[in-house]
């Protein structure tokens, strides 16, 4: 019995032990082979079953070649998916849905040989002795496994096995030594090929041919890491030992089962452990991710939310930003106004001071020469009465234009003058300015020439030409020797425009002064010369007129050569 | 050719005063001088006027201007005027500007002033504008009168006194049963502004008043006129005989 027990102990850990140099061969065959195929690559399960199968992860691959077999329509897909079914149930010892899956592999598939054998060992497993020699030999049928020295060896050792259970043994042993042959060759599974080899001539009590071949597997064993091999080999020394009846060697063998059983076991609890803290530690990632998960979104809510309070952090501050920016800017031209109302205002009252004091001399003038006059009056001194009466005139006249200047700037200023251009004939409209003038000019023998082409209709205001022509009469009147030249020309006429020249021979000025005059703010002009010139009001007077007429003003000047002023003025349009 | 009549509305007997001497001085007639808006009414029907002066203040109110609204709104009636004021104040030109054709002058004025601004109103009034101080034109052709300017003043002939007018190149002769005159018009001009149906072309040169024809005489090819003036008759131009009534 102990014989026999040895031999079942023998086959039953026959198949538990992959062999894995070479069974990795045959994987790498069908991992080329799939790797190849593009078709594959695009289904997902089929390509997680294989992923699965590689790893040797057993459930895994069951469930997705099941999920790829219920969706499946490709033939070689499905060969694969059950080949892989195949192997799961065979190691996991389920050798009758392993042969279910079998049966339903076609005979073109690249590993239907491989399948057979797989087909041929379930049979073994589940005592089909008869069955399964017939598999094995279909399978040695085949040329190609002739090639597969891998596959040869497992038929060799199926065969092998199979007759030791027929107690056929001279065929047993003939395949298990074409079997140990090519183990040896290979230099892998020697110990199986051993260990069957000797269990054969164990089973037919042939204990002398046994012996041999236990030792050298007891050897292989030893040098071997693999602790299920080292224990089967004690135990079958053990058992040897015992039958011979060195029970002490026995012993020695029997501890030594018990040690590596021990360890097995142990291996085994570490195993269980390691898988047990795995599975722990796959929760508790798992736990973590959750965590993580949870914390993620959290964490973009959180993201968001700042994002967002961002955002309109910002604009507040930029609007914040814009609108202190414009409350500067607006403080910086409130200031820019005040500044300038301010200038203006020392300037209103500069010219009112100026103005009443021009005024004040002009009465006192008056009245001192009124005085005089009455003086005269008494004495009958009628040459000199006249003198003084021509004098007289004279201040009025400054005064009623001084104040004539002052009544149209203020209309001007508070935008009450009234405004109406209209076609005005140049010519006469100097003539009845020089007809006002021709007393003083008499008075000075100043002699004044009016060239003004009689054709040309310019389009202004009235009004506010004859202010600026008076201004300038009088200006040029002013600043003439006695028995100067005034003239007033029309130089260049075109459709457009035309230029008004009034030109005199008096002091002239520097190109200073000219610039201090036509230069374009409202402050009056200084008093450089004390007497002859006045507030700067009549001149102020004269270019906002010019401007509001559209005409424009050029002053030609030298000192003491004389002085031009041109005046550009709009025309009448033709039938307009 | 017979003085302008100048009507002159003002309340100040010394302006007023100065105001005729001037324009007597230039030879216009004074037919009056209204002191008030109702003595302008009344003087304004009374008397035949070319032209008014109106003063817009009369005794610190603005008559001046109602007046002139007045006679704005009496249809066939309004003569060109001319308002004197003082003051540039924008409220009385906005008032003052709505009476049409506006034209103004600022005191104190002289005489020149005055003249350019009587002139400037009659070329308003017809809306014949840059006439008088033109080079090549000195008339201004209302539906009843000619105002022709001589030398600083205007005159005024009546069309009904016109016999007819002779065209010789830039002039016109005009020819009336009294006196003959020059005055500076193109025949285009006169022919567009002249009443067609009074004034008939019979020849190049030669515009006939059609109610002073006395006679026409085809055979030699003349018009004998009012006071036996005779005119050349074309053959372009007989065709407007058709057009007349004729008797006998």
């Amino acid at each position: 019995m102990s014989r026999f027990k040895i031999l079942i102990i023998v086959l039953l850990s026959f198949f538990s032990f992959p062999l894995f140099s070479q069974e990795r061969t045959s994987d790498d065959i069908i991992n080329n082979l799939i790797n190849k195929n593009k078709e594959f690559k695009n289904e997902i399960n089929f390509n997680k079953a294989h992923s699965f199968y590689v790893k040797k992860n057993w459930d895994s691959t069951l469930i997705y070649s099941m999920k790829q077999l219920s969706s499946n329509t490709n033939k070689e897909i499905a060969n694969y998916c059950h080949y892989f079914r195949l192997r799961s149930f065979h190691y996991k010892k389920m050798y009758l849905a392993a042969q279910k899956e079998f049966v339903q592999i076609t005979n073109q598939f690249e590993f239907y040989p491989q399948s057979e054998i797989l087909f041929a060992d379930s049979y073994l497993e589940l005592g089909g002795f008869k069955k399964a020699e017939i598999h094995y030999r279909n399978v040695l049928k085949n040329p190609k496994i002739v090639e597969q020295p891998y596959s040869l060896s497992r038929i060799y050792d199926g065969l092998g096995n199979t007759y030791i259970f027929l107690k056929k043994y001279d065929k047993a042993e003939e395949y298990l030594f074409k079997n140990l042959k090519i183990s040896e060759k290979n230099k892998a599974n020697l110990f199986n090929a051993y260990n069957t080899i000797a269990s054969l001539y164990y089973e037919q009590y042939k204990d002398k041919q046994a012996i041999p071949y236990f030792e050298k597997a007891y050897a292989i064993s030893k040098k071997n890491k693999d602790i299920s091999e080292k224990k089967l080999a004690a135990k079958n020394m053990s058992a040897i030992e015992e039958n011979q009846g060195n029970f002490k060697k026995a012993l020695a063998y029997r501890k030594e089962f018990d040690q590596w059983k021990d360890s097995l076991n142990n291996q085994n609890k570490v195993w269980a452990l390691a898988d047990y803290e795995k599975k722990y530690a796959v929760a508790q990632k798992q736990k973590q991710i959750k965590v993580l998960k949870v914390e993620s979104q959290l964490k973009e809510s959180q993201r968001n939310w700042l994002f967002l309070s961002a955002i309109s952090l910002f604009l507040l501050l930029t609007s914040g930003v814009y609108f202190y920016a414009k409350k500067v800017k607006n403080a910086k031209i409130i200031l820019l106004q005040k500044n300038k109302l301010d200038e203006l205002n020392a300037t209103k009252d500069q010219l009112f001071s100026i103005v009443s004091h021009d005024l004040r001399s002009s009465v006192n003038a008056l009245k001192t020469s009124n005085a005089k006059l009455s003086a005269t009056l008494e004495t009958n001194n009628y040459e000199e009465l006249n003198q003084l009466i021509i004098h007289n005139s004279g201040i009025a006249n400054g005064a009623y234009s001084l104040l004539d200047n002052l009544l149209h700037w203020a209309l001007l200023q508070t935008k009450q003058l009234y405004f109406n251009k209209e076609s005005v004939h140049l010519f006469s409209i100097v003539q009845q300015i020089e007809y006002n003038y021709k007393p003083l000019l008499l008075d000075k023998s100043i002699t004044l020439e009016n060239s003004v082409s009689k054709n040309i209709f310019i389009f202004v205001d009235l009004d506010s030409l004859k202010i600026v022509l008076r201004n300038l009469l009088d200006n040029a009147i002013k600043f003439s020797n006695e028995s100067g030249k005034i003239s007033f020309t029309t130089p260049e006429d075109n459709l457009e425009f035309c230029q008004l020249v009034l030109e005199d021979n008096g002091l002239g000025m520097d190109p200073e002064t000219i610039i201090e005059i036509l230069k374009d703010d409202e402050l009056l002009a200084k008093k450089g010369r004390s007497e002859a010139i006045g507030t700067g009001l009549g001149m102020q007077l004269c270019k906002q007129m010019i401007k509001k007429n559209g005409a424009t003003i050029r002053i030609e000047s030298e000192p003491h050569q004389g002085t031009k002023m041109i005046l550009t003025f709009p025309k009448t349009e033709k039938n307009g | 050719m017979d003085n302008i009549n100048v009507l002159i509305i003002e309340d100040t007997p010394e302006q007023s005063d100065a105001l005729s001497k001037v324009l007597l001085a230039n030879n216009y007639t004074i037919v009056g001088i209204a002191r008030s808006y109702t003595d302008a009414l009344k003087l304004f029907y009374e008397q035949p006027i070319d032209i008014i002066v109106i003063d817009v203040f009369l005794d610190g109110k603005p008559d001046g201007i109602t007046f002139a609204e007045t006679i704005n709104i009496i249809p066939n009636a309004s003569k060109p005027f001319v308002f004197l004021t003082s003051s540039q104040d924008r409220q009385i030109f906005d008032r003052a500007k709505l009476t049409k054709p506006f034209s103004f002058l600022m005191k104190p004025f002289n005489e020149l002033e005055i003249l350019y601004a009587l002139e400037m109103a009659v070329e308003k009034f017809y809306e014949q504008n840059n006439v008088f101080h033109s080079e090549d034109q000195d008339t201004v052709i209302s539906s009843d009168y000619l105002f022709v300017k001589k030398k600083n003043s205007l005159k005024k002939v009546a069309i009904s006194d016109i016999l007819y007018i002779e065209v010789e190149d830039r002039y016109c002769n005009i020819i009336t049963e009294n006196e003959k005159f020059v005055i500076l018009i193109s025949l285009t001009k006169i022919s567009a502004l002249l009443d067609t149906n009074k004034f008939v072309r019979t020849h190049r040169n030669f515009m006939v008043n059609s109610t002073k024809i006395e006679e026409i005489i085809l055979a030699d090819n003349l018009i004998i006129l009012k006071g036996g003036h005779k005119v050349n008759l074309s053959n372009t131009y007989k065709d407007f005989i058709k057009k007349m009534n004729i008797l006998s």
